[in-house]
């Protein structure tokens, strides 16, 4: 039987990226067996050092963990009310140009940032505890929320945006009439996916002392008290699968029923 | 003094590229509340002439007046409102109900802070409820736009137009996807609504028995150029298909 490669370029490419990989995993120490080894072993020791989980910390840790809730939850809608604007205003059918470029340049310099590093930034500013938290995940949505925005206004179609142009309608009224209808569905999950990243993004702020329960995180692993780590490990895991199912409800109850 | 030509392009030429022009050297002149349609077969031009009457592109060489002003220059919202345009997607926001789609043709007039609470008065609200009737879909006012049928998008589409109380209504081809006897329901209801507003219509067809039917006036294009112009009755297949004069 004879073959004839299909896609030549393709095939060049995954090899490339295999290579790639390859390279990379050597550097890291991914192919030191030894070293590999030596880390299943401590994998085990964690889990019998972890176990039973200590319910004793509940009611400290479930305090912890409402409050990571409400971090989560303002620093989300915070950023949501900041990206919005930003997102209308970094949209070419709504701004001119200049606002458009700031716009994208405040989002993407928000964006750089990671959220830990921005909680530390708040810890600075406002002390510790979730207030800096909050700030610092409410920058962190700007980011990712101003530039999905604004690539999903500028998604919108054009003839429908033509339409109401020619009805008279400004660009204050494109944005509510034609751009936030047309975008609300696919704009409202991607608030709820940031909501839920947010969710889990909070459990480490309090690393940094920007509060919640990754504060006890923290706490627990350098005083080696993993069965107290395990229970808050265990709140942490039953609130993102609430969040996912919660998110998953919304979901397909308003916005898939909606299209 | 109102003019008896509210739409009035002269020698225009419009290339969206270079020199690969679309129209070529097009004049028209519409007598105010007149239907007029756009013939000729795809890729004549039709489509790139309603959005120059529209004011949504600009000639490179000629000028478009519509109501006494330059087409594409900066016509403020006011004058805009008394041009409606139906295009041929329709530009309906398939996430609004049919009503709400309709009292967006009042935004030219409502001002203030309240549509954007979704706050209207109540007699550009009864205005909207009356045209929805007037054309068969009252019923169906509160259904958002994705759920309704093609006809009835049509329908509203043209409630839109008529609800900006315009003199001149624009229409890209929009009865193209119905059947003959929706199409001709359609432009019925759109005509007799229009006739008592004294509106002038300019719309781009396919069917010429639609054509006799409804209109007064017919121009046909062909390759950018207009190949007929005369009284709609005198229009037959024969001036869609010849070759430019």
């Amino acid at each position: 039987m004879r073959w004839e490669l299909i896609g030549k370029r393709d095939l060049l490419l995954w090899l490339a990226a295999a290579v790639l990989l390859s390279l990379a995993l050597q550097r890291l120490g991914f192919f030191d067996a030894e070293r590999l080894g030596r880390g299943a072993a401590n994998v085990l020791t964690f889990a019998r050092d972890a176990v039973p989980p200590d319910m004793g910390v509940l009611p400290l840790a479930g305090r912890a963990l409402w409050e990571t809730v409400q971090m989560a939850f303002a620093g989300t809608l915070l950023g949501f009310l900041l990206a919005l604007p930003l997102g209308f205003m970094g949209t070419r059918v709504l701004s001119p140009l200049p606002l458009v470029l700031l716009s994208r340049l405040i989002v993407a310099a928000t964006r750089t940032v990671p959220a830990l590093l921005w909680a530390v930034l708040f810890v600075i500013v406002v002390g510790l505890g979730p207030l800096a938290g909050t700030l610092g995940l409410a920058l962190y949505t700007v980011g990712y929320l101003g530039k999905l925005y604004s690539e999903l206004f500028e998604g919108t179609d054009p003839e429908v945006v033509e339409a109401l142009r020619g009805v008279g309608a400004s660009r204050l009224h494109l944005a509510r009439f034609v751009i936030w209808p047309e975008s609300a569905n696919a704009a409202i999950s991607q608030l709820l996916f940031m909501l839920e990243y947010n969710v889990r993004a909070s459990s480490i702020l309090g690393f940094a002392g920007a509060g919640g329960i990754g504060f006890y995180v923290n706490i627990y692993l350098q005083t080696l008290e993993y069965t107290r780590l395990a229970t808050l490990m265990l709140l942490i895991l039953a609130l993102t699968l609430a969040m996912d199912a919660l998110s998953a409800w919304v979901r397909s109850r308003y916005l898939l029923a909606g299209r | 003094m109102r003019d008896s030509c509210p739409v009035r392009a002269h020698d225009i030429w419009f290339a969206y590229r270079g020199e690969d022009w679309v129209l070529k050297g097009v004049s028209l002149e519409v007598p105010r509340g007149t239907f007029m349609a756009i013939m000729g077969p795809s890729g004549a031009g039709k489509s790139t002439l309603l959005r120059l009457l529209a004011g949504l592109l600009r000639p490179q060489r000629g000028s478009v007046q519509v109501l006494g002003h330059v087409a594409h220059n900066g016509r403020s919202p006011r004058s805009r409102a008394r041009v409606g345009y139906i295009p041929q997607q329709l530009g309906l926001v398939r996430n609004v109900s049919a009503l709400e789609n309709v009292l967006m043709g009042a935004l030219g007039r409502v001002r203030g802070l309240a549509p954007y609470l979704g706050l209207f008065p109540r007699e550009e609200v009864a205005r909207a409820m009356s045209l929805l009737e007037d054309l068969g879909i009252g019923h169906k006012a509160r259904d958002k736009a994705f759920q309704l049928s093609g006809g009835e998008r049509q329908r509203v589409a043209i409630a839109r137009a008529l609800m900006q109380q315009p003199e001149i209504v624009l229409a890209d081809e929009f009865v193209s996807d119905l059947d003959l006897p929706r199409a001709s329901e359609v432009l019925s209801t759109m005509r007799e609504l229009g006739r008592a507003q004294g509106v002038t219509f300019v719309v781009n067809m396919h069917e010429l028995p639609l054509v006799h039917d409804y209109a007064d006036l017919v121009t046909v294009l062909r390759d950018g150029e207009v190949t007929f112009r005369g009284p709609a009755r005198a229009v037959t297949w024969a001036e869609l298909q010849e070759a430019p004069a």
